[in-house]
């Protein structure tokens, strides 16, 4: 069954065409990557999936309902998430605080029931806080959870960022360049922890990535952008000897 | 069981706030309850300041066109029929105006309401744009309703203002009021709306990613302050019994800038800390305008002096406490506890 359609998304901004005739989908329960060289519209195509840019034209479609030009905040709450390629927490609030914010959208209490803390809101308060607490001991963080976010080491605010992405409670985890600036190590790492949160969470994970051992290591399928439109599809094995991939990646000479 | 003993430190200085209150409001002067007044007006405009500037992190400068809203509303209503046919001696009220007339505490919530009206209505096209556009968008709103209370003859008076307030304001409404929207508006930080708000100041675009509805949540903030605003401008119009467009300047919201920074953006109890200082603060330095006797030497009373000086105090505190006294923390029990017992064992 697949969880996420693009039919046919077009994107301009002015003159430029940054996605073309942009199609795909993503099976349930897949890790998928989008590759491609800079500037390729890897991001364009996230911001349309979730909602930051409404596409010129086309449209996506999420567990087969149509989501083109919902607000994002709107799309969260229907079971999808992403985190940044520049990592973006909430740098003045703790560990905890961050997680929890991913849980806003589930509140239920009202506002007089805040400014009169009636019993609904400190139940939910407590509930939520224990909710975020074991999300953060299953991605192995419990005993940072008081620290600032921007406190922790650069690996660790990923982790953050990917935790607070799946407090909003995701059926499709959005990825883009997860394991940027990280050591050989570090990527390793996140490696067995995305397939790991896979499997605990159930999610279908997509992910732009440049760094390709990561990718061919992680990823069942990939696309392959290049110039906004799509250039191959397939098994990483295939796509690494697609000759208009290495010659988007290298140049002609090399195909 | 720690929680059972802070709230009930907090009754506990509560109260002994409003047994010193009614110790002043029998023993103090004129002057030292006007001061009192003052500080507790201007602690409900600086706390509600801070929750749209300080804690969601909107750079909004609106607060001067807020309290005079709510300023003129709430002394339209308290105004008798008699008071304001004699007063508007230019062009005469427009009809409904001139014969309605409410008790002091409902004029107050009206003119509160109103301002809230104001603010949602305000918040759609202000919050179209963000950060530096915000600021000169919402500073151009105060100058609209400067403009307008010179203008509207008919329902503010021009320029000529209005005159005869009844000055019902006195340590009980300002410092009751003061107290009340501190709570409100503290239970509304620590609650998920204040997380989503601080959320928003942090990275409005990753909050939005989150599943929160920036609009709202920033509406909420909005409205709320605007709300303290009127209810604050309407205790300052009963306060000083006059008042005309000149009163509500950008120099207001420039003094409650000040307030919010040196307390720290986004910490309400070093919001409180910091009007006293500075509201007392500028009170007390009067004595350096005075000629003064050292010694042998007599100084010359300098006007202004005092100005000068609050200047180089406010640089002194900007330089040693960069995010403010309290930067983004909040006072607590817990700390002050803490930080007593430290000091015993020293």
């Amino acid at each position: 069954m697949s969880i996420l359609k693009c039919d046919n998304l077009i994107m301009q901004f002015g003159g430029l065409t940054a996605v073309n005739h942009f199609s795909f989908e993503i099976k349930a329960g897949a890790i998928k990557g989008l590759i491609g060289p800079n500037g390729a519209g890897k991001t364009t195509v996230f911001n349309m999936i979730t909602g930051n840019y409404k596409p010129t034209s086309g449209r996506v479609l999420f567990f087969n309902e149509e989501i083109t030009g919902l607000k994002p905040h709107k799309i969260v709450s229907r079971g999808m998430a992403r985190t940044f390629q520049n990592i973006r927490l909430f740098t003045n609030l703790s560990v905890l605080e961050n997680v929890m914010v991913g849980f806003h959208h589930k509140i239920k209490y009202k506002l007089y029931e805040t400014v009169l803390r009636l019993p609904r809101f400190g139940a939910e308060e407590e509930k939520m806080r224990q909710m975020c607490i074991s999300l953060l001991d299953r991605v192995g963080l419990k005993d940072k959870i008081n620290l600032k976010a921007n406190e922790l080491p650069y690996g660790e605010q990923r982790k953050v960022e990917i935790a607070r992405a799946l407090a909003t409670g995701p059926k499709l985890l959005l990825l883009d360049e997860p394991a940027a600036g990280m050591n050989p190590q570090e990527t390793t790492d996140l490696m067995y922890f995305i397939s790991e949160i896979r499997d605990k969470f159930d999610l279908t994970v997509l992910l732009i990535e440049h760094d390709m051992k990561f990718v061919m290591g992680l990823c069942e399928n990939v696309t392959v952008l290049d110039h906004g439109e799509k250039i191959a599809e397939g098994k990483p094995v295939d796509v690494q000897k697609d000759k208009r991939v290495i010659t988007a990646y290298l140049g002609e000479s090399y195909a | 069981m720690n929680k059972k003993r802070n709230s009930l430190l907090t009754i506990a200085s509560i109260v002994a706030l409003f047994l010193f209150l009614w110790y002043a409001s029998a023993h103090f002067n004129k002057y030292s309850i006007r001061i009192l007044n003052d500080i507790a007006i201007f602690m409900m405009l600086a706390v509600s300041y801070n929750l749209i500037n300080g804690v969601t992190g909107q750079f909004s400068l609106e607060p001067n066109g807020f309290t005079a809203i709510g300023a003129y509303v709430s002394s339209l209503l308290t105004l008798t029929a008699a008071q304001k046919h004699a007063m508007f001696i230019i062009v005469p009220m427009i009809h409904p105006l001139d014969t309605l007339h409410l008790p002091f505490l409902a004029a107050l919530i009206v003119g509160g309401l109103v301002t809230a009206l104001v603010g949602f209505i305000l918040a759609f096209p202000v919050f179209r744009v963000r950060g530096d556009y915000l600021a000169i968008v919402t500073l151009g709103f105060g100058l609209v309703i400067r403009v307008f209370s010179n203008n509207a003859i008919s329902v503010t008076n021009g320029p000529l203002g209005l005159k005869g307030i009844g000055a019902y304001t006195n340590l009980w409404w300002s410092w009751g009021w003061a107290v009340f929207s501190l709570i409100v508006i503290m239970r509304l930080v620590n609650s998920g709306y204040g997380r989503a708000m601080k959320a928003i100041r942090d990275d409005e675009d990753a909050a939005i990613a989150m599943g929160i509805n920036s609009f709202k949540i920033k509406m909420i903030a909005f409205v709320t302050s605007a709300f303290f605003e009127g209810v604050a401008g309407g205790l300052l119009a009963h306060l000083i019994t006059t008042i005309s467009p000149t009163l509500f300047t950008f120099f207001l919201t420039f003094n409650l800038l000040i307030i919010i920074v040196v307390g720290g953006l986004g910490s309400m109890t070093g919001t409180v800390i910091a009007t006293v200082m500075v509201v007392w603060g500028s009170e007390l330095l009067r004595v350096v305008d005075q000629p003064m006797h050292l010694f042998s030497f007599t100084i010359p009373g300098v006007p202004g002096m005092r100005m000068i000086l609050f200047s180089v105090l406010l640089i002194v505190i900007m330089l040693f406490a960069r995010e403010g006294i309290m930067g983004q923390k909040e006072f607590s029990w817990n700390g002050f506890l803490n930080f007593l017992r430290h000091r015993k064992q020293k």
